[in-house]
């Protein structure tokens, strides 16, 4: 390599800021009550360190790798990689929990981590074929097709969270050319679902009707639009009564209880008001203790969350003070909760430069994304934006209790090896291509 | 739209979700102050340490009060749940009605603190618990330090502890419900110093309640600081003595070192073992006392107003002298009292005339009633009333009808009237021949115990006192209160006192009131006195001091219903300062016979029974 590394600074300060501060609040969540600052490559903070150590590799290599490379193999890494979901699948080699591992050693690989970048590359790849335009119906259905395989593997292997994080790729459809609408009606049908659920469906069907009769009003000249609206109606109509039919008959209490718990309900409280209200379905509920444990379980997890964060007030309890922290209230605070040690020990102050430092990376990610010349390391730019964003947003929406629990890490925060590598082969593939951008462009003086 | 352009719907998106994360934030971090104090009740308790509490020893250094440890079993509601209640009681040894009631009103009080669930767990309860309490996470067991009191009367003087009411929750900081603190004696006025400074342990309690160890290795943690050991001015064998010699008697007993102030005994009887109100049964106790006719918690010594009888010649005497009216060589006629148209003050046989020392020797009433009206009645004054007033400043400088100052609660200040109650009584223009029994100390006249102590100490020093106290020092460097150290002088000059000390020195010598109870080799000075007592038999009252040069103790003694002042009060009395002035204290007393009778002497009424005091107490060992 005989060219200048004109990788962005920014990011990698940025990159390694998160990454630092991402292991001295493991080192607080982790570490014992009174235990001397040490470094115990037997506990997860030393482990931490030990990924950190393995990513820096890794980066390296990337940067030293050929940027051709990555264009070149794409396919190749994401069949290797639905090769090895479906393994997993196959020899059912998975643990009962949500995530399936590969075991190398004492360390645990987990592939749908690196799914997500070899989805990546396999967009990116596709869409920046020379001829593939994605206004094409053909081309879409086959970019669907890209990131719908592996978020079906994932989900088969009960990790719902991590397959929800393949619907970010939407996101970079949508840069693509993907018709907002299309982001409006997937918006629209996420809401009905959510509301039929919680509230009496007669609510929702009496509210939009209420809206239609309103629009109505205003438009009654304009024959056709009047006609849409209408049908609109009567789709979301029998929508709304599938859904409140499929929740209450079809599904059973396990499956009832596992969506209500995903969506912060209290299934008992739940159970209560529903029969007293108007139901369309009246439901028969079955008690089943083992599952009442798991809601309890989530939605301790939320209010444990809640007063750890709450604890900390303007300026925190300071590095290794916190005393939810310390006490390990939170459960996963290491992994998926870790924002609430920030929130502690740091305080309002803290967190909010710490919310709007994370936000300036992914928005610095986008922008390099969209100063790319050619369209493969543009998608992958923006591939590696939408997917950072969108963890980024499931995990501190949850830890500070405004959505559901679903369980996936913060990016270089969190502790665990998969996440920290494959996040960082993301990061710094695109760097490396951004790289090679401004090498392109120095070439022409 | 220019698909380039959508960048900016990303970074729209960004914006927008900081700005609702970081209002999110702020609401429950700042504004929402609940998960604050969530988190104070959970992930960390603070256990107060308690400090030792300050022990009393006396001024020999002998131990009175002193610490044992007690232990409550604490509870904090809101996370007694899902635990085997019935377990637990069995444990306990108590039924389950009982404690449901007992939770409810812990969790009524403070459902997030810990409050107690059972108090003063017997000893083979709190080590039963040890080993199955690790069950109950949401107890544990407090280690609470009780007094414990190494004398069995003595109640009056050292106070006791008891719970602090909900006022004084609100008004020091520094209780906390449950606490306990000094209610009455010494524990009371002493207990800033007594109580020392609480420490504290922040602990970290996990999920499960399970104490993780202090926290931030202790970085908020601090230690108790113990209370300041106080010594005490009394002598704890004498007080002992005197507890015993006033045994089956009503009355007081006060002895005050005249030089310092420093009180060597304060004794009342009725009296109560401190210790009752100690522990689990202090509130069936206390009631039991509080009802009890003879009184046993009133504290005579600094609260009854007795009135002085004939002690108090030795003050109308000094005022005459002060005043003009009155020189050592005055002689006033007796045949038999003191009559002035209808009023007749009675008085036994003896010489006539006498003069001053000879007045006070042989406790002449016709005499003291001529000296009282030449008080009143003298020219130097406008009026009677105006004479009268200049005498109540007399008084008061002797502090008399005011508080001396004692560092125990609760003095009274005695009885002295103001002038506009005779007004009011005899009319504007009253009359000294009104108020002659005043002139002997009865009628409109109360001192109690510690303020006619305190009239002996003053004879003893000529003319002025230190505020009578009980404690001489504080702390290990030995602080003594500034107050303590102040001389308050008589309105009284020196040069007066001989001849009434004279007098006095004559009282326990054949010849005197008091002549068969004085004792071999101790010049003691007294003045007997005999009030009279509408309700029974008249009160027996001495006062003395002794040795008559340097005198090293002051004492005044009442026994209710004992007669003459020498029948009771001037043996116990100079059995006493002769206890005190022995140098060796197991010696027996030159008057055998006399201390049994006094020992052994039933005022009460009341027949004893074996297991009475009077065996209690004489079976004491005195060290
Ligand atoms: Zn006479």
């Amino acid at each position: 390599m005989d060219e200048k590394l004109h990788i962005d600074w920014l990011t990698v300060s940025l990159y390694i800021i998160i990454v630092l501060f991402g292991a001295v609040n493991i080192y607080s969540a982790n570490s014992g009550v009174n235990e001397a600052i040490s470094l115990d490559f037997s506990k997860e903070y030393g482990k931490q360190v030990i990924w950190i150590g393995i990513s820096a590799i890794i980066v390296f290599l990337i940067l030293l790798t050929d940027y051709k490379f990555f264009n070149f193999s794409a396919y190749g890494i994401y069949i290797i990689i639905i090769g090895m979901l479906l393994a997993l699948l196959a020899t059912g080699s998975f643990n009962k929990g949500a995530q399936a591992w590969f075991k190398i050693g004492a360390f645990k690989l987990q592939p749908s981590e690196f799914a997500k970048y070899a989805t990546a590359l396999a967009l990116a790849k596709f869409l920046g074929t020379f001829d593939v335009k994605f206004e094409g119906r053909r081309n879409q259905l086959i970019s669907f097709g890209i990131l719908l395989l592996p978020m079906m593997l994932t989900l088969l292997q009960n990790d719902t969270g991590s397959a929800l994080v393949f619907t970010c790729f939407i996101l970079v459809l949508f840069r693509e050319g993907l018709s907002g609408w299309w982001l409006v009606l997937g918006f629209y049908l996420i809401t009905i679902f959510v509301l039929t659920i919680i509230i009496p469906s007669w609510y929702i069907l009496l509210a939009l009707l209420l809206i239609l009769a309103g629009f109505i009003y205003f438009i009654y000249k304009q024959k056709q639009l009047m006609m849409v609206s209408i049908l609109i109606f009567i789709v979301s109509a029998v929508y709304i009564i599938g859904l409140d039919f499929a929740f209450s008959k079809i599904l059973k209490p396990h499956q009832q209880q596992r969506i209500l718990v995903t969506l912060n309900q209290d299934v008992d409280e739940y159970y209560a008001n529903k029969q007293k209200s108007f139901s369309f379905f009246k439901f028969e509920k079955k008690e089943n203790d083992k599952k009442s444990e798991s809601k309890r379980d989530y939605s301790y997890n939320v209010r444990q969350s809640k007063i750890s964060i709450g604890a900390g007030r303007w300026w925190g309890n300071g590095f290794n003070n916190g005393t939810q922290t310390k006490a390990k209230l939170v459960p996963e605070q290491h992994t998926d909760f870790i924002f609430c040690t920030v929130g502690e020990e740091y305080g309002f102050v803290g967190s909010s430069i710490f919310l709007i430092l994370y936000l300036l990376f992914i928005g610095r990610i986008f922008y390099l994304a969209e100063r790319q010349k050619n369209v493969f390391s543009r998608v992958f730019g923006y591939c590696t934006g939408s997917i950072i964003f969108f963890h980024f947003f499931i995990n501190i929406g949850m830890a500070i209790g405004v959505l559901p629990v679903i369980g996936i890490p913060l990016p270089f925060m969190s502790y665990g090896g998969s996440s920290l590598i494959s996040f960082s082969m993301l990061l710094f593939t695109f760097l490396k291509l951004d790289a090679n951008r401004v090498n392109e462009i120095s070439r022409l003086y | 739209m220019e698909k380039s352009n959508r960048l900016f719907v990303f970074i729209g998106a960004l914006v927008l979700i900081g700005l609702i994360f970081i209002t999110r934030l702020f609401f429950l971090q700042i504004i929402d102050t609940s998960n604050y104090y969530k988190a104070q009740a959970y992930g960390s308790n603070e256990i107060t340490i308690y400090p030792a509490r300050g022990t009393i020893v006396d001024r020999n250094g002998q131990l009175m009060v002193y610490n044992d440890a007690s232990y409550d079993l604490m509870v904090v509601p809101q996370k007694a749940k899902d635990f085997d209640k019935v377990a637990l009681c069995k444990e306990l040894i108590i039924d389950t009605t009982e404690f449901n009631k007992r939770l409810k009103k812990a969790a009524r009080y403070n459902p997030r603190e810990a409050s107690v669930i059972y108090k003063n767990l017997p000893f083979y309860l709190y080590t039963r618990l040890q080993e199955v309490l690790y069950q109950y996470p949401a107890f544990y067991i407090e280690t609470k330090i009780d007094r414990r009191y190494n004398i069995n009367g003595a109640a009056h003087l050292l106070g006791y502890m008891g719970e602090v009411s909900e006022r004084e929750l609100e008004k020091d900081k520094y209780y906390k419900p449950g606490d306990v603190k000094g209610i009455t004696g010494l524990e009371k006025s002493y207990e800033k110093y007594l109580r020392g400074i609480k420490g504290k342990k922040v602990v970290l309690v996990d999920k499960f309640s399970k104490q993780q160890g202090s926290f931030a290795g202790g970085k908020f943690d601090s230690l108790p600081t113990a209370g300041e050991n106080i010594i005490s001015s009394i002598d704890l064998n004498l007080q002992i003595y005197a507890e015993m010699l006033l045994a089956n008697k009503i009355g007081s007993i006060v002895a005050i070192e005249p030089a310092t102030g420093e009180v060597l005994c304060i004794v009342n009887n009725p009296n109560y073992d401190p210790n009752l109100l100690v522990g689990q049964q202090r509130n069936r106790n206390f009631s039991a006392l509080l009802l009890d006719p003879s009184k046993p918690l009133f504290n005579r010594a600094l609260k009854a107003p007795y009135p002085p009888g004939s002690t108090f010649k030795t003050v109308q005497a000094l005022i005459g002298l002060q005043e003009g009216v009155l020189t050592p060589g005055t002689r006033y006629p007796c045949h038999g009292g003191y009559r002035m148209g209808s009023i007749t003050v009675g008085c036994h046989s003896h010489a006539s005339p006498l003069d001053l020392e000879n007045s006070i020797t042989k406790s002449c009433n016709a005499y003291y009633c001529h000296v009282y009206r030449s008080i009143l009645d003298n020219p130097k004054y406008s009026s009677v009333q105006a004479a009268y007033l200049q005498w109540t400043k007399y008084l008061n400088s002797f502090g008399i009808g005011t508080k001396t100052g004692i560092d125990l609660p609760e003095e009274s200040s005695g009885i002295v009237k103001k002038s506009a109650y005779f007004e009011r009584v005899f009319g504007k223009n009253w009359r000294s021949s009104n108020v002659v029994s005043i002139s002997i100390g009865q009628g409109e006249i109360g001192l109690t115990p510690l303020q006619m102590a305190n009239v002996a100490a003053i004879i003893a020093n000529r003319g002025y006192y230190y505020t009578p106290h009980v404690v001489r020092s504080i702390g290990d460097a030995q602080y003594v209160r500034e107050e303590f150290l102040k001389r308050h002088y008589t309105l009284i000059e020196e040069r007066h006192f001989d001849s009434v000390i004279a007098g006095m020195a004559k009282v326990c010598k054949p010849g005197g009131t008091a002549g068969r109870t004085g004792i071999e080799g101790i010049d003691i000075c007294g003045k007997t006195g005999t009030a009279q007592n509408p309700h029974g038999k008249d009160h027996s009252i001495f006062i003395a001091f002794a040795p008559r040069v340097n005198p090293k103790i002051a004492i005044c003694v009442i026994v209710e219903n004992g007669g003459f002042g020498a029948d009771y009060a001037a043996p116990i009395a100079n059995l006493l300062i002769e206890r005190y002035m022995a140098t060796d204290k197991t010696a027996p007393s030159s008057k055998p016979e006399m201390q049994k009778r006094m020992l052994t002497a039933n005022l009460t009424g009341k027949k004893l029974s074996a297991s009475d005091s009077l065996k209690a107490l004489v079976t004491k060992t005195i060290k």
